[in-house]
């Protein structure tokens, strides 16, 4: 028995220390910091091969600017610069002084003025429920805006605006300037615009750490909202560069329906799924981990082009036009002719 | 036909020492009435300190406090109460844990749930000491939350298992207290649990991917051992407990580590119950096997 015991004991012991493996881990200093985040990206980063960037190439090109004096700021700096090398909105450094990005429509124009809208077509004039912004125009077209998926949407919200709009001729969905949020309000809203099930995109994540370690895409589907009200007439989507990552995903299904176009200018992109680590000095970086395909499998991560592209003129902001909404306005006049 | 009657009587008076003689066997071979079987029941509070570390959810230790409740609950079986106890155990763990930088926290709450059968083999080695081997099977399930993260804001983590349970417990004084030293081990050998894929998100199972969820556990992939070592002062009725408990639950699975090992120090209070019923009022005078104390 007391043989049973020991042997016991030792067989415990044995198992405690055999469980003990390596942790990676990095010193708080500038080097490990660094070393953290490429590591982190190296072996989480779901673009690589995409984008075609040469990752290591890259730490040379950063890790040698590194100095025993080096600021807080400085390092800050330098790492942001290198991970813009990646073009991905949804990259980013976090510290408490500052978040580093790279965010697309800097680059472009705007191509949105909620003022012009809201004094020239809505007439300070309009509903708002679960975050959005609706009203039957002058011209007999109904016309949404959604600035943020984070927003929770209500079935009963919904059910409230599409019915008070299904007295309208068509539908203009404006989600310029709309930056993301969660994509299971992007699933609520396109429900209320399908009749059947529909194929969404696919869903792939990295399965190890090597830049091709994938997963098989697994497939989606949106359900139309049954029970519910729904809304069946012509439909424009308004985009622009910031219509971002889960607006990005809403305008590349939207986009595959038979009755909606895309008006505006292309898509922000931002079509994998971010995930947050940290790094030794409490900074935090987030970065896609996993991708997401359109309805057509295509990856949008650089947007989604729109059916009709139009930039708003300043000469018309100027007077009170909004031209992507009157090219949306045009578009829907020709599809109720045509219907 | 005299003969035939003579005969008859012989055969009744046969048949009356006959019975008289089974009567008196049975009355010789009447089983020992049961005996009692106390149930020594504790309920403990833990404190003490965790590291925590789910490569899921960030690649850092984290480090900080460990908190549990636990109830236990031991009674000799019903069968052989001398040679067999089993034990019911129900435990909540929480660990609130910081990053090396102290800007980020992590909470990880877990419940569990274990039941074991043990042999038990009494006064081996020295008088007053009971050693009790068994088998356990136990469900542990809970999640790692960190607020800072995006999709990857939680880990979830639920495991059932089957594996060894051993008690070595020491019956003795201090002065005229009685005192007891008891070791306790949960060691899970085979199960199953659940995690995803290496950068799997829960949306992508929320949108029903549902392969590769479950994994077989065993030793070459994931390792948990729960010990308590205390000391169980009998004060009258009263039982106070003072101890330490060391909980290591690590598994590595799909390239994501999960370790939380806590170190904790262990205050609890409890007693020898008895359920006395009308039966078992009539059994006073009876004998009471306790599954632990002496």
């Amino acid at each position: 028995m007391k043989k049973l015991f020991y042997t016991l004991i030792a067989t415990m012991v044995l198992l405690a220390l055999g469980s003990c493996h390596d942790q990676v881990e990095w010193d708080n200093d500038p080097w490990g910091n660094f070393d953290a985040l490429w590591t982190i990206l190296d072996e989480h980063y779901c673009f690589f091969a995409y984008k075609d960037v040469d990752w290591n190439e890259i730490k040379a090109k950063y890790r040698g600017k590194i100095h025993n004096d080096i600021s807080s700021r400085e390092l800050f700096d330098l790492c942001s610069d290198m991970l813009k090398e990646l073009q991905d909105g949804h990259t980013n450094l976090i510290a408490t002084m500052d978040v580093s990005r790279y965010w697309i429509w800097e680059q472009y124009p705007i191509n949105y003025d909620e003022r012009l809208i809201d004094e020239h077509y809505l007439h300070f004039n309009y509903r708002r429920a679960s975050g959005i912004k609706y009203q039957i125009l002058d011209n007999n077209f109904g016309y949404i805006y959604y600035g943020d998926f984070a927003s929770g949407i209500g079935d009963g919200n919904l059910d409230a605006i599409l019915s008070y709009l299904s007295a309208s001729d068509g539908l203009v969905i404006d989600v310029r300037s709309n930056g993301g949020g969660f994509l299971t309000n992007v699933e609520t809203l396109v429900g209320r615009f399908i009749d059947e099930r529909i194929h969404a995109g696919a869903i792939q994540h990295k399965t190890g750490k090597g830049h091709n370690d994938f997963s098989e895409p697994y497939h989606y589907y949106i359900e139309p909202a049954q029970g519910r009200i729904h809304y069946n007439k012509p439909i424009v989507v308004l985009a622009n560069r910031g219509s971002f990552s889960a607006t990005n995903n809403f305008v590349s299904i939207m986009k595959s329906l038979p009755n909606v176009t895309i008006v505006g200018d292309t898509t922000g992109g931002g079509c994998g799924l971010p995930f947050t680590s940290e790094l030794p000095n409490g900074w935090s970086v987030r970065f896609s981990a996993a991708p997401i395909t359109g309805p057509d499998g295509e990856l949008t991560e650089f947007g989604v082009e729109p059916d009709i592209k139009v930039d708003m003129s300043q000469a018309d902001v100027a007077r009170g036009i909004d031209t992507i909404l009157e090219k949306a306005f045009e578009t829907l006049k020709y599809k109720r002719l045509n219907d | 036909m005299s003969q035939l009657k003579v005969n008859t009587q012989a055969l009744f008076f046969m048949l009356l020492v006959a019975w008289s003689a089974m009567c008196a066997r049975a009355q010789d071979t009447v089983p020992d009435p049961k005996p009692l079987r106390p149930v020594a029941a504790m309920f403990q509070v833990q404190y003490g300190h965790a590291a925590v570390t789910d490569t899921y959810l960030s690649p850092l230790k984290y480090t900080g406090h460990a908190i549990a409740l636990r109830y236990e609950a031991q009674q000799a079986t019903e069968f052989s109460p001398k040679k067999w106890t089993r034990l019911l155990r129900f435990g909540v763990d929480y660990d609130y844990t910081h990053n090396p930088a102290g800007n980020h926290n992590m909470h990880t709450l877990m419940v569990d749930a274990a039941w074991a059968l043990m042999h038990r083999w009494s006064n081996v080695a020295t008088q007053g000491l009971q050693l009790q081997l068994g088998g356990e099977t136990q469900f542990r399930g809970g999640a790692a939350y960190n607020a800072y993260n995006s999709n990857n804001v939680v880990s979830a983590h639920i495991h059932w298992n089957i594996g060894v349970m051993a008690q070595a417990i020491y019956n003795t004084h201090i002065k005229r207290m009685p005192l007891t030293l008891r070791y306790q081990a949960l060691l899970p050998v085979a199960g199953a649990f659940f995690a995803p894929d290496y950068d799997e998100a829960y949306y992508e199972i929320y949108l029903g991917n549902h392969k590769n969820l479950a994994h077989l556990g065993w030793w070459g992939n994931r390792f948990d051992l729960d010990h308590t070592l205390a000391a169980d002062f009998h004060l009258g009725n009263t039982i106070v407990s003072i101890g330490y408990r060391n909980r290591i639950n690590k598994s590595w699975i799909n390239g994501i580590d999960t370790r939380n090992i806590a170190h904790m120090i262990v205050l609890g209070i409890g007693g020898e119950f008895m359920n006395l019923g009308a039966k078992s009022r009539n059994k006073l005078n009876v004998n009471s096997i306790s599954s632990i104390y002496q």
